[in-house]
């Protein structure tokens, strides 16, 4: 049976979720995992340091003639 | 005399003067001696000695220091010498096996929090009972094939970071990874060792097969699984299914049109006659004559406007039901290949599925409810880690706007820019375009998820195709390392990776013996049912060596950017003359494994190494000994292969064009990524320009990177960066249950729990596309 998440009340409200992470996908090495937990610690870093390519200052055109 | 020694783990024991004229004894044996009694004099001599010096309890260590002492003084060098090569080989053992013993210490009592060993494979739970028992096993065969199997000068260069062999722990069990042919393999059925399975007859049996031949397959090696004509194989299933419910529903119409009780036996009875007379099966596209066929049988038994009427029913549900039938089967493969394990239960085997060329309305099919499958998510909307999908893009077929499957690659990149998969091949990047042939999709480039790329044949250049064929093993070589012991000095760089690439060449080659000699039995469904090439004219009890031939023996590189930051101080991405070098030395690499692949008549080949287990382990190494090094050394991690660094500012179209020239070189696999900033389903042109730019820059294959979060507490899947957009919790907060309520999120099953009962706003997107 799959597991649900606990009804708790927070200052009167009731809430739900308390707890329960984030889940964050990432591509390493050629492979999708579903948590960074099972990074070791190289991947880990090099997960940290991306950054991203920017895909608009540079249209198709330009980007040939450059 | 009552002396006592100490024994390395501490205890004290009573001296006895026998073991030493013992191992005396066999040290001299060992150089053709056969006196006892000599060996127990200088036994004598010894004890006296430890006496002489005045040691009450010596260790073990100094009583050996004293027997090699006595010997050499005593003028029996030869017997000292070999004394002294045991000792060594003793202290070796001793230490391997402590080692050993440390690190199984290690993996069943850290976590794989506290314990990188444990994450050495991303995709392993290291956690697991059987993922722990999977690293005893590996980590043993590790040391014991260093102890007893490799060459010592390959074991050296391997542990201290020269090389890599990869997979190590299963270098004398088995090979990489495979392209499995399904349509060769399904034909007359199949035997999974445990039963045998018949020639499927319904696209649900064959997609449960399919999964079924990956798993298998898995279980015979170490490496990736992959399909290569996905589409290809799975439209004969479609096939079948449609003749199915057009029967079905031929029977069902003349139920209720010429309102008979029992239709089956009319319904059936046009349709065998009908094939037997037509030679072909009702199909979708209804463009075979065949319904023309079976109207005018109708006609037998009913009027022109009653007959229109069946065939129209027929059609339209029949049609429907083949939807349906395949959309499920689909689906089912995705979540059976995202939970079925392999490997003792530790893992889910590393599936790949190539598909986009099949231009048959059933091939368009399979591909069009795989790619809703994947889009729709598993069981709770989540992104799927298996298959990894590769869209083979290719002009003529689906690259341009009046190309047949065009619908199709718009359709891929639309389900990557939401699950990052399928990354996309390019059949028309030249050195996949020159082995194409039309209609022989055997001849269509098909890589491995992770980037293995098998097609070239120097052992049998008749057969350069992809199927049944895959990698035996590679190893890489750490380019950073050559870098820096050269000092800036290019030529002496040149000549030092030489060095790395003979020993290479000689480890691979040492290895595929090993593999040479095992036989079919060891293999019992990848060359027991035929999947390896050529296996199949086999017996169990042959040798695998003639038919492995037709695999690759691949030499790999990590780190060029940070060889290129040591060598001239700038990498590939900031210059052009390093640019320059990097593909200078790539391009050595590849002719020295063109002139390999020539001399031995083999498949040598260069990879950009995938770098799985290795992203940290040679700068580990490295910096320890040659300390912190800018912009080489001082981050955990070398570059993966002939990457752009990560870390590096660079435009999208930059890092492809610099990249592409060295897909070209790396004849044995390769992958470029791009990092996209924000969520790109809102932006697919920008991602349709970068995938059609890889294309025009002769990128073999490439991929999107983006990153995919889910709150489990609202399903939103998205970016999400501290807060959720949709229920606006932060990590760990709860989300009060009005505001589900009012999002339309919360569903009400019992008073004390919630879970999360299907996404509304994203369910209302899953439409099948239809289909044109």
């Amino acid at each position: 049976m799959a597991k649900k998440y606990q009804v708790t009340e927070v200052n009167g409200v009731e809430v739900v979720g308390e707890g329960v992470g984030f889940e964050r996908i990432r591509r390493i090495t050629g492979y999708l995992v579903g948590t960074l937990d099972r990074f070791n610690n190289g991947k880990r870093a090099e997960e940290h340091d991306r950054v991203k390519h920017d895909s608009c200052d540079c249209s198709l055109t330009d980007s040939r003639s450059a | 005399m009552g002396k006592q020694i100490v024994k390395r783990d501490g205890r004290k024991v009573d001296f006895e003067r026998k073991k030493i004229a013992d191992a005396i004894f066999r040290a001299a044996q060992a150089t053709g001696g056969q006196d006892y009694e000599t060996a127990q004099n200088l036994a004598a001599e010894v004890e006296k000695m430890l006496e002489d010096e005045l040691l009450c309890c010596p260790t073990v260590e100094q009583v050996q220091d004293i027997v090699e002492k006595v010997l050499v003084e005593t003028g029996h060098a030869r017997t000292a010498k070999k004394y002294i090569l045991y000792r060594d080989e003793r202290t070796r053992v001793r230490e391997m096996n402590t080692r050993l013993m440390k690190v199984y210490e290690d993996l069943t009592f850290q976590s794989s929090f506290e314990n990188d060993v444990k994450r050495e494979n991303a995709n392993i739970d290291g956690d697991t009972a059987m993922g722990t028992m999977l690293k005893y096993g590996s980590e043993g065969a590790k040391q014991f094939y260093d102890m007893f199997i490799l060459d010592p000068e390959q074991a050296k260069a391997h542990r201290e970071g020269d090389i890599h062999i990869h997979d190590m722990d299963f270098l004398t069990l088995t090979t990489t990874c495979c392209q499995i042919d399904l349509i060769k393999l399904f034909e007359d059925g199949f035997c999974t060792g445990h039963g045998f399975l018949r020639e499927p007859n319904d696209i649900r049996s064959y997609s449960a097969l399919a999964c079924i031949a990956i798993q298998s397959n898995q279980n015979d090696q170490h490496g990736g699984q992959s399909v290569p004509n996905f589409d290809y194989s799975m439209s004969k299933g479609v096939k079948k299914t449609f003749r199915r419910c057009f029967t079905e529903n031929l029977v069902k119409a003349i139920e209720i049109y010429l309102e008979q009780d029992d239709g089956e036996m009319l319904g059936k009875g046009i349709i065998s006659k009908c094939e037997i007379q037509t030679g072909v099966w009702a199909c979708m596209a209804g463009d075979n004559g065949f319904d023309e066929a079976v109207k005018s049988e109708l006609l037998n038994h009913t009027d022109e406007k009653t007959a229109n009427k069946i065939m129209h029913f027929v059609r339209k549900y029949a049609l429907k039901e083949v939807k349906r039938n395949t959309y499920q089967a689909m689906e089912a493969l995705v979540h059976n290949l995202n939970t079925m394990h392999s490997r003792a239960g530790a893992q889910i085997p590393f599936s790949s599925l190539n598909y986009g060329t099949d231009t048959s309305p059933e091939g368009r099919l399979v591909m069009e409810c795989l790619l809703m499958a994947t889009y729709d998510g598993l069981g709770n909307g989540e992104t799927s880690i298996f298959p990894i999908h590769i869209f083979k893009v290719k002009e003529g077929v689906n690259f341009n706007p009046e190309d047949p499957n065009y619908d199709l690659f718009k359709l891929a990149m639309k389900v990557s820019a939401k699950r990052m998969f399928p990354n996309f091949s390019f059949i028309d990047a030249p050195f996949n375009l020159k082995y194409y042939k039309p209609n022989h999709p055997e001849t269509e480039c098909a890589y491995m998820g992770c980037r293995t790329r098998v097609l070239g044949n120097v052992y049998d250049p008749s057969r350069e195709i992809v199927n049944g064929r895959g990698n035996l093993s590679f190893t890489s070589i750490n380019l950073p390392r050559i870098a820096i012991l050269s000092n800036g000095d290019v030529d002496l760089f040149f000549k030092q990776l030489d060095e790395k690439i003979d020993l290479v060449i000689k480890q691979l080659l040492d290895r595929f013996k090993i593999q040479s000699q095992k036989k079919v039995r060891n293999y019992p469904f990848l060359m027991g049912q035929g999947v390896w090439i050529d296996s199949d004219k086999l017996n169990p009890d042959d040798e695998v060596g003639e038919v492995l031939k037709h695999g690759t023996l691949t030499c790999g590189f990590i780190g060029l950017a940070e060889c290129l930051k040591a060598l001239i101080g700038v990498h590939h991405g900031e210059s052009k003359d390093a640019q320059k070098l990097g593909l200078k030395i790539i391009k050595h690499m590849r002719e020295r494994m063109d002139e390999a692949a020539e001399q031995y008549k083999l498949n040598f080949s260069l990879i950009a190494t995938p770098a799985e287990g290795l992203s940290g382990r040679f700068v580990k190494i490295d910096r320890k000994r040659y300390g912190v090094i800018e912009g080489v050394t001082d981050r955990d991690y070398y570059t993966n292969s002939f990457h752009v660094p990560v870390y590096y500012p660079i435009s999208a179209f930059e890092k492809i064009r610099i990249e592409a020239p060295y897909h070209e070189l790396t004849n044995g696999g390769h992958i470029s990524y791009i990092e996209l900033d924000g969520d790109p389903t809102n932006n697919l042109e920008a991602f349709e320009q970068i995938v059609r730019y890889m294309k025009e820059c002769g990128i073999g294959y490439g991929a999107i990177n983006h990153p995919i979060d889910r709150d489990p507490v609202c399903g939103y899947t998205g970016i999400i960066g501290d807060v959720c957009p949709r229920c606006g919790r932060r990590e760990g907060e709860g989300v009060p249950l009005e505001k589900l309520k009012k999002l339309g999120l919360y569903k009400n099953y019992n008073s004390t729990t919630i879970g999360y009962h299907g996404d509304q706003n994203e369910e209302a997107d899953r439409m099948p596309n239809p289909i044109g």
